[in-house]
């Protein structure tokens, strides 16, 4: 992998959600944080570097395609994947935020373990 | 010489008589003949000439079967009822007679035959005949009009009905016999009240004081008892009836059977339940897709044989709980989205009712991010109410609440209620109510929402409903700053409690 962080971000209101990917993400090895808000991942994004970010698109206090918006701000290099139960994968708003290069993956839920661990590799 | 003049004298007084007493005669307006035994013609005045367009030399000394149309003299039977005057002195009085004399138009009379005597001999019998034509006429006419109005009230297709001022039934309409399945006979007399239930009756002692107390016209919704013990929805106008004075006498009300408007009602609350449907399945969708996903990892976590048996158990319980969640929410949409055909009224804590509905809208006013500010009544409010109509109705104002607020803002739910109230407020800090909208936006069909947006008849549902509870509903609004409405219900009576 790169040569940055192994570090990912986890940003789901769901605390559930965050449980479920910790877990897969940790059997790979590797470390996560977790945001419950936008506000809980900008200060995270701030604090550490993260090689990658899953984000959910509706978070309580902020819209997840602005928040993806937000984090290439403070580390442009990032790579952000959507993880979503509102959009679905042909959604005009999820192919826009991608050709415009917010976005660099998109995955609905519920999903398979492998579509994730596809992304990390990518 | 001296008796010469008073002759003379005699003479001019005499003469002066008998041009008084033919003047009197000419003046009369009715027409006086004078018949002697011979059923001849001996005087007759000018009313009489004139009417019939006769002259005197054609008329005097003639036979009455000369001047009248035989059919008359035959149909009164003139010469016997003359004959008995003559013979036995006595009157006929106010007899109607129909006159159709050749070339004038029919005439109607009322005629008397009075003996004229001279020294207890009967000498001449007097023929009296006033002309009632118009009376006649403008009586008959009177009785038109009754009857017409009459009929206009017995085919009205509502219920017309009238009671005097203690609210006790004087007329009743076909429409009502029809309805009730009571006859005339059966409620004349009785207490109107008496053909409600009595939870209406305090309500309706108000409408007849409010009557008695002179306001106008009063609407309201009741249903009437029907004989056969079942009732009927109806919706009524109570007016003063006042007579010519002005004063208050009695109560008109006009009742108009809902049961056709009740399954309208019916059928629009069903499409407006499916376009709500449409704006919450946005929300549901990701917010069942969560539960699923985390279902999902689980299982995917368990299919692998090397984890631990604690990991194992956790991620059963994840499952556990995350499929208890998904079909919560889909219990909740099932429940919204029957048709609530039931109507009978049931006891409903408002609290809970409105706890249920927000949950339904929860995730699409996060998805706005909208911050819900839910402040639940310190104890339960029970009203009496038809649970499905009233969710519908709050659900209609949260979800107009959360449509007001497409950029996220405070959606505030309150409620308590008093002795005689209970009452819920929904506020939003959206796009506000212009001015000049706000006197409208309980009308049906009315909306600033552009075409396929929006029917216009959300409000006008809730509108409906909360009437139907006896309730009201009002808006406060300003444009750009955000809209709140209040709606207030009656407490339920305090039975054995």
């Amino acid at each position: 992998m790169s040569e940055q962080s192994d570090l990912i971000l986890i940003v789901d209101d769901e605390p559930d959600m965050c449980w479920a990917l910790e877990h897969l993400l940790h059997s790979q090895g590797l470390a996560t944080r977790r945001g419950l808000s936008a506000r809980e991942a900008l200060e995270l994004m701030q604090q550490e570097r993260f090689s990658r970010v899953f984000l959910d698109a509706k978070l309580p206090d902020m819209d997840g395609l602005e928040l993806a918006r937000r984090i290439l701000e403070i580390a442009p290099a990032t790579r952000v994947i959507m993880v979503s139960g509102y959009f679905y994968r042909n959604d005009v708003s999820i192919q826009e935020a991608v050709s415009q290069g917010l976005i660099h993956g998109f995955i609905s839920k519920p999903f398979l373990q492998e579509e994730i661990l596809k992304v990390l590799t990518a | 010489m001296e008796k010469n003049d008073a002759a003379a004298e005699n003479g001019s007084e005499l003469q002066r008589y008998r041009t008084l007493y033919d003047m009197l005669l000419e003046a009369i307006p009715s027409s006086v003949l004078l018949i002697d035994r011979d059923l001849r013609i001996v005087s007759v005045n000018r009313n009489f000439l004139e009417k019939n367009r006769r002259t005197l030399p054609d008329t005097i000394g003639r036979r009455l079967d000369e001047v009248f149309p035989a059919i008359i003299i035959d149909q009164m039977d003139f010469s016997g009822r003359i004959r008995q005057v003559f013979e036995r002195n006595y009157y006929i009085k106010g007899e109607r007679m129909t006159y159709r004399a050749p070339g004038i138009p029919l005439r109607i009379y009322y005629y008397s035959i009075l003996p004229f005597s001279w020294k207890g001999v009967v000498e001449l019998a007097m023929l009296l005949m006033e002309d009632v034509t118009e009376q006649v006429r403008l009586s008959e006419e009177v009785r038109r009009v009754e009857r017409h109005l009459a009929s206009v009230v017995e085919s009205a297709q509502d219920i017309v009905l009238s009671t005097d001022m203690e609210a006790r039934i004087l007329t009743w309409n076909t429409a009502a016999e029809r309805l009730s399945g009571f006859t005339l006979n059966e409620v004349r007399g009785e207490y109107f009240f008496n053909l409600f239930h009595r939870d209406d009756q305090g309500e309706m002692s108000n409408v007849f004081a409010n009557l008695r107390a002179g306001k106008d016209a009063q609407m309201v919704e009741w249903d009437l008892k029907t004989k056969d013990g079942g009732r009927v929805p109806v919706s009524w106008i109570f007016s003063p009836m006042k007579d010519h004075l002005s004063q208050t006498v009695g109560v008109v009300a006009v009742g108009r059977d809902l049961t056709e408007r009740r399954k309208f009602e019916a059928q629009l609350l069903q499409s407006q339940k499916l376009a709500a449907l449409g704006v919450m399945a946005g929300g549901i969708a990701h917010e069942i897709r969560n539960p699923l996903a985390v279902c999902a990892s689980a299982a995917q976590f368990i299919m692998n044989p090397e984890i631990s048996p604690e990991f194992r158990q956790e991620c059963a319980e994840k499952i556990h709980a995350g499929i208890h969640r998904a079909s919560m929410i889909i219990e909740n949409l099932l429940r919204f989205s029957r048709p609530s055909v039931q109507t009978d009224l049931k006891e409903i804590d408002l609290n809970f009712l409105l706890e249920e509905t927000l949950s339904l809208v929860t995730n699409q006013a996060r998805i706005q991010k909208i911050e819900m500010h839910w402040q639940a009544a310190p104890e339960p409010i029970r009203i009496n109410g038809m649970e499905g109509l009233l969710q519908q109705a709050f659900l209609n104002l949260l979800l107009n609440a959360i449509k007001a607020m497409p950029d996220g803002g405070a959606l505030g739910i309150a409620m308590d209620k008093t002795d005689r109230e209970a009452w819920v407020s929904i506020s939003d800090t959206g796009h506000g109510i212009a001015a000049n909208d706000l006197n409208n936006i309980f009308d049906p069909f009315y909306t600033t929402a552009p075409a396929g947006q929006g029917s216009g008849l959300g409000l006008s549902i809730c509108y409906s409903i909360i009437k139907q509870h006896f309730g009201t509903i009002v808006a406060d609004s300003e444009a750009g700053k955000g809209s709140t409405f209040t709606v207030r219900l009656p407490m339920m009576e305090a039975n054995a409690a």
